[in-house]
């Protein structure tokens, strides 16, 4: 199987349907301090599909709301404006991807495996000075590289599937063996192409490599969280494997076995009612 | 382990919990959950003709049981950590899991 080059996986990503305009215009409010939350709300509110989706998460137990919320607004009032932006980003930017077919891709082990990561890495974010909501959209997304792959490129990465399998290998190995580039890069290009905020891009695109971002990057979060996400066994995939933890970002975030005893349960407390809610 | 199950009264031993409040015919609670089995509360149930309640308390696993319970987490980890290397930060999270597992988190 030959290679795929960059340019051919950026014309690809070029063709990707666009962003739900009010997933758009939410990743570009990260940058802006001056939002009007009233009508971005309202533009949710626009999209039966998202605010369906969007509640489904706001009231499952991952909150531990007193009473449901039943609009947008609402959950914007209880939530406030940045948790539910993280809900939204998360539920729209997964949905812009149809996966049709992809032979051994196990789309629900790539979910479970993504909102466990989003769960540790909001779990682990009071102890690093980070954004719980946000390091709960970066876990979610910090694959979407894999997703682009297996949905632009299925027969490629169905090759990737199998020569992983074969050889019990990382993703990552398999992938820079068989296509000469890996997901955490696709996620990086198509982080550019959807002009995500540079603390999302980092940790979509550096997820395996953190030592190379900045230290108070979400990639040391997110790699760390990967980690916790694959040493509960969250995917319940029968070939998951956690990869070696890299201690430059295991030590920027100060972990030890006392935060990681506070860590680990909630994961696995929240994990089951949060992919439904997300599934949707 | 806590095991919670409904018990006589004559099968009730001082440090139990209630793990439901007691409640009379029409429904006030005569002792609440987590109210702490010892002579007292059982003369107080037996006077109200109460045969059984539903209570909570610690019993100590088998040692057998213990260990094969630890093997299997024990072997589902290094399935896991089967290509995680050596370092530090890998072993401290491995470590981490198994103490959650098995119920020894600090």
């Amino acid at each position: 199987m030959s290679p795929l080059d960059r340019e051919q996986v950026v014309s690809h990503l070029k063709q990707l349907p666009s962003l739900p305009s009010v997933v758009s215009e939410l990743l570009a409010s990260f940058g802006n301090d001056d939002i009007d939350v009233g009508r971005i709300a309202q533009q949710i509110a626009h999209d039966q599909g998202l605010t369906a989706r969007v509640l489904r998460v706001a009231n499952s137990s991952f909150y531990g709301l007193q009473s449901r919320v039943g609009t947008i607004n609402e959950a914007v009032v209880v939530l406030g404006f940045r948790a539910v932006r993280s809900m939204v980003l998360a539920v729209g930017m997964s949905g812009a991807l149809r996966l049709d077919q992809c032979q051994g891709f196990d789309g629900q082990a790539y979910l479970r495996h993504c909102v466990a990561v989003g769960l540790a890495a909001r779990a682990i974010a009071p102890f690093a000075g980070h954004n719980p909501e946000l390091a709960f959209t970066a876990g979610i997304l910090h694959d979407i590289g894999e997703l682009v792959l297996a949905s632009s490129f299925p027969e490629q990465y169905a090759a990737v599937l199998a020569y992983r399998a074969q050889h019990d290998c990382f993703m990552v190995v398999a992938e820079r063996d068989i296509l000469g580039l890996d997901h955490a890069e696709v996620g990086g290009l198509l982080a550019d192409t959807w002009h995500f905020p540079s603390s999302l891009r980092d940790a979509v695109a550096l997820h395996h490599q953190p030592a190379s971002a900045p230290a108070g990057s979400l990639a040391d979060l997110i790699h760390v969280a990967d980690g916790i996400a694959h040493a509960l066994g969250m995917a319940l995939a029968q070939d998951e494997m956690v990869m070696p933890v890299e201690r430059t970002a295991w030590l920027r975030l100060g972990l030890d076995s006392e935060k990681l005893g506070r860590i680990l349960p909630q994961v696995e407390s929240d994990m089951d009612a949060t992919y439904q809610a997300i599934k949707g | 382990m806590r095991v919670t199950e409904i018990l006589k009264l004559d099968q009730l031993e001082p440090g139990m919990q209630l793990a439901e409040p007691v409640l009379d015919e029409s429904g006030r609670v005569l002792v609440p959950a987590g109210a702490e089995v010892n002579e007292s509360l059982v003369h107080g149930l037996q006077r109200r003709e109460i045969v059984q309640v539903s209570v909570s308390y610690e019993q100590a696993e088998d040692p057998a049981q213990r260990e094969a319970r630890l093997a299997q987490i024990n072997a589902q980890l290094a399935h896991l950590f089967r290509k995680a290397g050596d370092d530090d930060a890998t072993r401290q999270l491995q470590r981490a899991v198994m103490a959650f597992r098995s119920g020894d988190a600090p």
